[in-house]
């Protein structure tokens, strides 16, 4: 019996700069990830402050924005993830 | 037309998250829009611009931090960090009540539930590594974009408060000095006057302040272990030690002389000696006193002596002349009386002159019934020294037993003249002149009363006495020596 590899889960979060809900957004998705899903996502933050072309790739209108990349299929959270339940539902539902 | 299921799907996905962007944005969830076409996509605020508020922010001298709804920080500025004792990024999204000691983090809850019931600040004390900081803590609530939540600040009142101790400090130490009765001189480290009271410029005849003490106030101390001088007192005292009690002299002083003189460091922080505070408690009278009961002490152990001398003389006399026990205590009573009444009246007169009128009516007294109206007097208002009034106290005492058993005061009839004049060579004469009805004879032994009388005066050149033994009653000439005669 071999070990299955583990699928790649990313998620990119957008923010934009330090806006109170950007902040908000990134304290609230470090906490959420730590305490109920530690080590299983790669977190990706995205400044579209910076560089604000990189939007298209998601479609990304408002910010912030918690783009769950893969596993697939692409799931989006907008607002400031303040909602834990939300959140946790948005992560853990598979297609 | 139909469309593949997959199709649907995909546009019921879009759908679904183009109405959740739009309730997102109607709620306030959301604070930046991207807005513009392919390859012009730009970033709004919405709600203002959150970066200026950022340098604002930074800008501020107080610690000033902002924070969401529910108590996470999203800014702080460095003060405010600094007064925590935590990083901004560290703190950042996590609730500031975990970075602040407990009481200040119930305080805190209180606050942001009731931001107007504290609308000027609760005072905190805050633990940092350079010591305690005592701020003010306010809440006031902020929209900071679509976001609402609150604005806290830390006002650092520590040196504020300490500047204020400092000064009332300073008016209670200046009170002090201004209040003291001894005169106090503060020094700064060069030995210069920099504060004096009063009392130290009524000593100095003038101003000390701006002089160096050891210039103005050189001291010379008594004892071994005594600073050599005002500058190696100064020097001690600076080092840390606090010299007390030690007494010295000021000779070139206009008003004070003898010093005790205290001196410890200015002690104005922790370890920090900024000079020194010297104290000079005037000695003078006291040293003075000291001196005139040393005297007095000598002066009074001399006319002891001297006294017991007197008694052990009269005393071996009066048993030499006498014819039983009955005739030496009488006599012997008698003599020790009448020098008894000259030392009461001199030390009435604190031993000073006294008056020869005054010398014989106390010896007389005794003998008040058998004298009065048989003695005349005249110039005996002249003063002479205690010296001479004992020897004349004693001298009036004889005279006047020999005439109450042998002579003028013996029966009726009989009368003394006393009188005194002034002698060439500046003494003074006084002439004893009984007058009796029987005539008189001379003696043929000498008694007690005899010896003391022809002896007497003898202390000084141009003093001493004649008995004469005339027909009509008894004469003695009494001569007191110029120096004498006060």
């Amino acid at each position: 019996m071999t070990d299955t590899p583990k699928s790649p889960k990313k998620l990119v979060l957008y923010v934009a700069g330090q806006t109170p809900k950007s902040l908000t957004a990134i304290a609230n998705l470090r906490r959420i990830c730590d305490t109920h899903v530690p080590g299983e996502y790669e977190i990706d933050v995205v400044d579209l402050r910076q560089n604000p072309k990189l939007a298209r790739e998601h479609d990304i209108v408002a910010i912030p924005t918690l783009v769950r990349e893969l596993p697939v299929p692409l799931r989006k959270i907008i607002g400031d993830l303040s909602d834990e339940e939300k959140v946790l539902i948005s992560l853990k539902v598979e297609g | 037309m139909t469309l593949a299921p997959e199709a649907l799907a995909e546009l019921k996905r879009r759908l679904r998250e183009a109405e959740d962007t739009i309730r997102a944005i109607r709620e306030g969830e959301v604070d930046a829009l991207v807005v513009g076409a392919l390859d012009q996509e730009e970033v709004f605020s919405i709600g203002g611009d959150a970066d200026a508020f950022r340098v604002f922010l930074e800008a501020m001298q107080h610690g000033a931090a902002a924070l969401d709804g529910s108590g996470r920080l999203l800014y702080a500025n460095a003060v405010f960090a600094g007064l925590v004792g935590h990083p901004v990024e560290a703190m950042r999204g996590h609730p500031v009540a975990d970075f602040l000691p407990p009481d200040m983090a119930a305080l805190l809850e209180r606050m942001i539930a009731a931001p107007e019931a504290h609308p000027a600040g609760l005072p905190v004390v805050l633990a940092t590594p350079a010591g305690p900081r005592h701020a003010l803590v306010s809440v006031a609530p902020l929209k900071l974009g679509t976001t609402r939540g609150f604005a806290l600040t830390l006002t650092d009142l520590t040196e504020r408060q300490r500047a204020e101790q400092a000064e009332r400090s300073g008016r209670v130490a200046a009170a002090v000095i201004r209040s003291a009765n001894e005169a106090v001189m503060v020094c700064d480290l060069s030995g210069r006057v920099t504060h004096a009271n009063a009392a130290a410029r009524g000593v100095f005849d003038g101003d000390p302040v701006g002089h160096l003490l050891a210039e103005i106030v050189p001291l010379v101390f008594t004892g071994s272990l005594a600073p050599a001088d005002t500058a190696d007192m100064l020097r001690q005292a600076m080092s840390g030690a606090a010299l007390q009690g030690l007494e010295a002299q000021a000779p070139e002083t206009a008003r004070i002389n003898d010093l005790l003189v205290s001196a410890a460091p200015l002690m104005v922080a922790e370890g920090e000696v900024a000079g020194c505070v010297v104290t000079l408690v005037d000695l003078t009278q006291r040293k003075a006193l000291e001196r005139q009961q040393l005297l007095l002490m000598r002066e009074l152990d001399h006319r002891v002596k001297n006294i017991l001398a007197m008694v052990l003389s009269i005393s071996r006399r009066t048993r030499r002349n006498s014819t039983g026990v009955e005739d030496f205590m009488e006599s012997f009573t008698g003599r020790i009386h009448a020098l008894s009444a000259t030392h009461n009246l001199l030390a009435q007169k604190s031993w000073t002159e006294l008056g020869i009128a005054e010398i014989l009516a106390a010896e007389l007294a005794p003998f008040d019934s058998v004298s009065r109206g048989r003695i005349a007097l005249a110039g005996l208002d002249r003063m002479v020294t205690p010296r001479a009034a004992v020897a004349l106290g004693i001298l009036f005492h004889e005279l006047t037993t020999n005439a109450v058993k042998h002579g003028a005061l013996k029966g009726e009839g009989g009368s003394i003249a006393v009188s005194a004049g002034s002698e060439p060579g500046g003494g003074l004469l006084i002439d004893w002149k009984e007058q009796v009805t029987d005539p008189v004879t001379e003696p043929t032994r000498q008694g007690f009363g005899t010896v003391v009388i022809a002896q007497s005066m003898l202390h000084a050149p141009g003093g001493g006495t004649e008995l004469l033994f005339e027909p009509d009653g008894l004469r003695c000439r009494i001569t007191i020596p110029s120096e004498d005669i006060a």
